[in-house]
């Protein structure tokens, strides 16, 4: 016993020892650096969406930094982040997010993957006050508590598919129409789901299946055999890429006729690609469209966004990329107009924030939203074996017109 | 015999300075620092029921959910409307003052103590009669079925899920919350911890032992084994509920299956950490939770992405050539030193025999 109380207690006191040297804490701007911290999803059930915000964030502190970087009170300063991987996990998010801050020593924060992520960070920035723009949690929950440091350049979740419904009744001659629809059981989700609920008692519309989907989402061949049994107008299918993936995989294989079919996060799942003809006539809410026609003097429009991009990362960028590209010219935008790195004044510059992007114009609400920015929606329309994404709404950006009814699957070919 | 007593006063003394001392000298790690304790609580909780008793659960996760929501929700409902609380599309905001937050998260925690344990009292009596395999199965069922159902309860922001009301903002000093929650755990610690060191002295403790190395027997030498069985289940629940209330109000937000019903990573955790430790032992969920979370915390960020693989790989090593844990093997390899008599001539005898 005797000599195990003191291996016991040389152990502690060395880790002790260990600590204390490690505890040394970086700074904010370190030398040329102004350093970001940012918890991303590299593993678990948003990995992927993680790895495209990632790409989103790299793409741009490189072109910032190759163009001169961030000029603040006379000195040109270069942007870096620290990752660390939440596991998709809204505990460990809120854990990382204060090993940041504390252990770290950042003093702004970019956003994490997914509304529920955003969620569990932001009492934590909030806490220490620390501006976080962020740009990949929409939930309107969000800006709803009063928060003060976070700013997201995206349109909130609830804006993602009231449109479409607008869309099915105006198609249905301005007739109510029966909506079926199936939300995976997460923050974003379920207030896309909110969305869906208004533009029904708006126009009168019956929902007719209301199906909740697990979180490690697989199959919905429940929600689908009672779609083929009831016939609605619309199928509404919200559950980030794995729900894409399923719903599409399943609706073909099932072969269910619907007339219209609403989703979310397509270009992420890279639905056109992996399905081609399969995910064709699908319609898809989008934060962000290569085809729109903003401008800024980094990345230019967003074809040549969508060019660079590709011969980068090997792949179209979802708007998932794009939106965190643009967080990164929001901070940069906002350290200059403050011209200084106090984090109040960054803040507060934040709050004036009015500019445009490659990705869309940006000016924060007072819940910190982004006000200055509708949602557009896109078609999967195919040539041959050839599938690709077409604006349809709305109109001013309209590359096509929507296609609808959707096809039975006996007349598709 | 007082020897010993005067080196465990020590040795207590030291590590109670040391955990008081903690958050001040260490002030930047202060959150991983309550991470700790409740690892630390829940894995001796674990053990009470896994180890001591011998029967495996992956249900105490169950409590820890269960006393999350609690907490949150008495802490929000006693002053406010939970239901225009939990609304995500909800205009209003309500704001704790600071006797208001400390007050509800008083009471929550009373309640996520409470009600766990009832909750284990009842489910106890309904499944404690299955064993081995079966029982483990079937408590893994509970955390994924009530992780689901909580994720449908709009009340308590369904799939939403549940921000729990910040830190008053009239406390300026950013350190308060960080300080707050660690000594609340600390404390959640050291009232486990004397717990069941009171019951290891206890004659509950050799009956708990009784029905894990035999439980027929045990019942026929007169012990009411169902009786006990749900007591222990009880005093799991108690504390696990407390450290799933402490864990809600740091992390901030409540997440049915990520969160609060996180079966998969706290609910093995804790089992993990019982067993690299020494399950059936006093200290070895202690230091199977300590050695845990410095793996972790340490290792996860220098192996980005291949995390769960070093996992794994972990679980692999300490089943393979732990599988009495690290208290185990160190008391096979220096029994004398766990006070252990042993004979030698008897132990070779043994060897030859072999």
């Amino acid at each position: 016993m005797n000599k195990l109380v003191k291996l016991f207690i040389t152990s502690i006191s060395a880790i002790t020892l260990a600590l204390v040297s490690f505890t040394s804490s970086f700074a904010k701007v370190d030398g040329e650096y102004i350093v970001l911290g940012s918890a991303i999803s590299l593993t678990g059930k948003y990995s992927s969406n993680g790895v495209h915000t990632q790409n989103g964030y790299n793409m741009a502190v490189d072109r910032i930094n190759k163009m001169g970087g961030v000029e603040v009170q006379g000195k040109k300063y270069k942007f870096e982040i620290i990752y660390y991987d939440d596991e998709s996990n809204p505990k460990r998010a809120a854990q990382l997010a204060e090993r940041l801050i504390k252990q770290d020593g950042v003093h702004y924060m970019l956003g994490p993957y997914s509304s529920g992520l955003t969620k569990a960070i932001a009492p934590v920035t909030e806490k220490y006050k620390i501006p976080m723009v962020e740009a990949n949690g929409a939930s309107r929950s969000l800006f709803t508590k009063g928060y003060k440091y976070l700013f997201a350049v995206l349109s909130p979740a609830n804006q993602y598919l009231e449109v479409a419904i607008d869309l099915a009744v105006e198609k249905n001659g301005g007739k109510p129409v029966r909506i079926a629809q199936a939300f995976e059981q997460d923050a974003f989700s379920q207030d896309v789901r909110l969305g869906i609920l208004d533009a029904a008692k708006r126009t009168g519309s019956e929902i007719i299946i209301d199906d909740k989907l697990p979180k490690e989402l697989n199959d919905m061949a429940a929600t689908l055999a009672k779609v083929k049994a009831t016939k609605p107008d619309v199928l509404v299918v919200s559950g980030h890429t794995k729900g894409a993936l399923t719903a599409i995989r399943q609706i073909s294989e099932m072969k269910v006729d619907v007339p219209m079919l609403a989703m979310t996060h397509c270009d992420a799942a890279k639905l056109s690609k992996q399905h081609g003809k399969n995910s064709e006539y699908a319609l898809c809410a989008s934060q962000w469209h290569k085809n729109l026609s903003y401008k800024d003097k980094f990345f230019g429009g967003g074809k040549k966004y969508a060019r660079d991009f590709q011969k980068e990362f090997g792949y179209d960028p979802p708007y998932q990329s794009a939106e965190s590209s643009a967080a990164l010219l929001v901070f940069k935008d906002a350290f200059e107009r403050a011209n200084s790195f106090d984090r109040d004044a960054v803040r507060d510059a934040l709050v004036d924030t009015e500019m445009q992007t490659f990705y869309g114009n940006i000016k924060f609400g007072p819940g910190g939203q982004n006000v200055a920015k509708p949602m557009i929606l896109f078609q999967v329309r195919c040539k041959g074996d050839d599938c690709e994404n077409r604006v349809v709404a709305p109109t001013k950006w309209a590359s096509d017109k929507f296609y609808h009814p959707i096809p039975k699957w006996s007349e598709r070919s | 015999m007082g020897n010993i007593k005067q080196k465990d006063l020590i040795l207590y003394s030291g590590l109670i300075i040391l955990g008081l001392a903690a958050p001040y000298l260490f002030s930047a790690f202060k959150v991983q620092l309550t991470y700790l304790c409740v690892l630390i609580v829940l894995a001796m909780t674990w053990n009470l029921q896994g180890g001591e008793m011998g029967y495996n659960t992956f249900g105490n996760i169950l409590f820890y959910g269960l006393g999350m929501y609690l907490t949150a929700s008495v802490q929000v409902g006693m002053f406010f409307p939970l239901a225009e609380w939990t609304e995500s599309g909800g205009e209003k905001t309500f704001v704790h003052t600071t006797t208001q937050y400390f007050q509800g998260i008083g009471v929550g925690l009373l309640v996520a103590a409470i009600i766990p344990a009832i909750v284990a009292g009842a489910i106890g009596y309904a499944i404690l009669g299955l064993r081995g395999h079966y029982f483990a199965i079937c408590t893994l069922g509970l955390g994924i079925a009530a992780g689901e159902i909580a994720g449908g309860i709009e009340i308590i922001g369904a799939g939403q899920g549940f921000t729990t009301p910040p830190f008053p903002a009239e406390i300026v000093d950013n350190e308060a919350r960080g300080k707050f929650f660690y000594f609340l755990s600390f404390a959640l610690l050291i009232g486990t911890f004397v717990f069941v060191k009171y019951i290891y002295g206890s004659r509950f403790r050799l009956i708990l032992n009784a029905i894990r190395d035999n439980e027929d027997k045990a019942e026929a030498m007169g012990i009411q084994t169902m009786k006990y069985k749900i007591v222990g289940w009880m005093c799991s629940a108690f504390f696990c509920g407390l450290a799933g209330g402490i864990m809600g109000g740091l992390i901030g937000y409540i997440d049915s299956t990520d969160v609060a019903f996180d079966g998969r990573e706290m609910g093995v955790f804790m089992v993990l950490m019982a067993i690299l430790g020494g399950k059936g032992t006093l200290w070895g969920p202690v230091i199977g939770a300590t050695l845990f979370h410095f793996f972790k915390e340490g290792l996860w960020t220098f192996i980005l992405g291949w995390q769960y693989v070093a996992l794994g790989v972990l679980i692999v090593v300490i089943v393979v050539y732990f599988p009495e844990g690290l208290m185990g093997w160190l008391r096979e390899k220096y029994p004398e030193r766990f006070g252990e008599v042993i004979d030698e001539k008897d132990r070779k005898a043994q060897v030859e025999l072999k």
